[in-house]
């Protein structure tokens, strides 16, 4: 699964620190997330693209082998 | 994320205070069967024999027993479960999965080695393995999930 979860923080100067807090996880989970050692549940996804006010899919596409 | 599994995070320093000292002791006892005497105790035995392998078993009854190393291994067994199931700091879904993934790997890894160790060590030199296979599992979890846990942070100097 690809993100554009780096991107999207960039536009919003949101550090991976400050989103984990705003969606109550770790930094290292925002870390893994992005460097796409960890794929989010549902319930994480959707807090997270509530932060950036955009839909899941905007944030997170498939990739062609998942 | 609610686990109502783990303990409070508290416990996990308390849970090293008490697992460190016993491992030590218990490789101490292990080398060297050092007893205490204060732990001469008369204790309430379900099973029991004389010692030999006549099995001359007795049922429910009250022996007089040295408890030094049926304490280390509690203390040990306690300790190591307070270590390897207090929740972190911030237990999230993340943390979730090493630690799954920490209890299977360790899982494997222990029975893995206790596989060769049926095959490759005989006669009264098993019992050390039985002995020692006790705790391995919990001593490979919390290895392995510490270890993964501090990679994840090392990861983070790298943003």
């Amino acid at each position: 699964m690809n993100n554009s979860l780096k991107v999207e923080r960039a536009i919003k100067n949101l550090t991976q620190a400050q989103l984990a807090e705003l969606v109550q996880v770790s930094r290292q989970s925002i870390n893994a997330i992005e460097s796409g050692k960890y794929v989010p549940s549902t319930t994480l996804a959707l807090k997270i693209s509530r932060v950036f006010s955009k839909s899941v899919n905007e944030i997170f596409q498939l990739e062609e082998n998942d | 994320m609610n686990t109502n599994y783990l303990l409070p995070n508290r416990f996990k320093n308390i849970g090293w205070a008490i697992f460190i000292p016993f491992v030590v002791l218990g490789l101490i006892y292990l080398i060297r069967e050092i007893q205490f005497s204060i732990f001469d105790w008369t204790v309430f035995a379900v099973f029991t024999d004389d010692g030999t392998f006549d099995f001359d078993i007795k049922y429910l009854s009250f022996i007089e027993n040295n408890m030094t190393e049926e304490l280390i291994g509690c203390f040990i067994i306690i300790g190591g479960l307070m270590v390897a199931f207090s929740q972190e700091k911030i237990e999230d879904e993340f943390i979730s999965r090493m630690r799954l993934e920490s209890l299977v790997w360790a899982t494997f890894v222990n029975y893995g080695i206790l596989i060769l160790a049926i095959l490759f060590v005989y006669e009264t030199q098993f019992f050390h393995v039985m002995v020692i296979n006790m705790f391995t599992i919990l001593i490979l979890f919390i290895v392995r999930f510490n270890w993964m846990a501090r990679n994840s942070r090392k990861a983070l100097s790298y943003e």
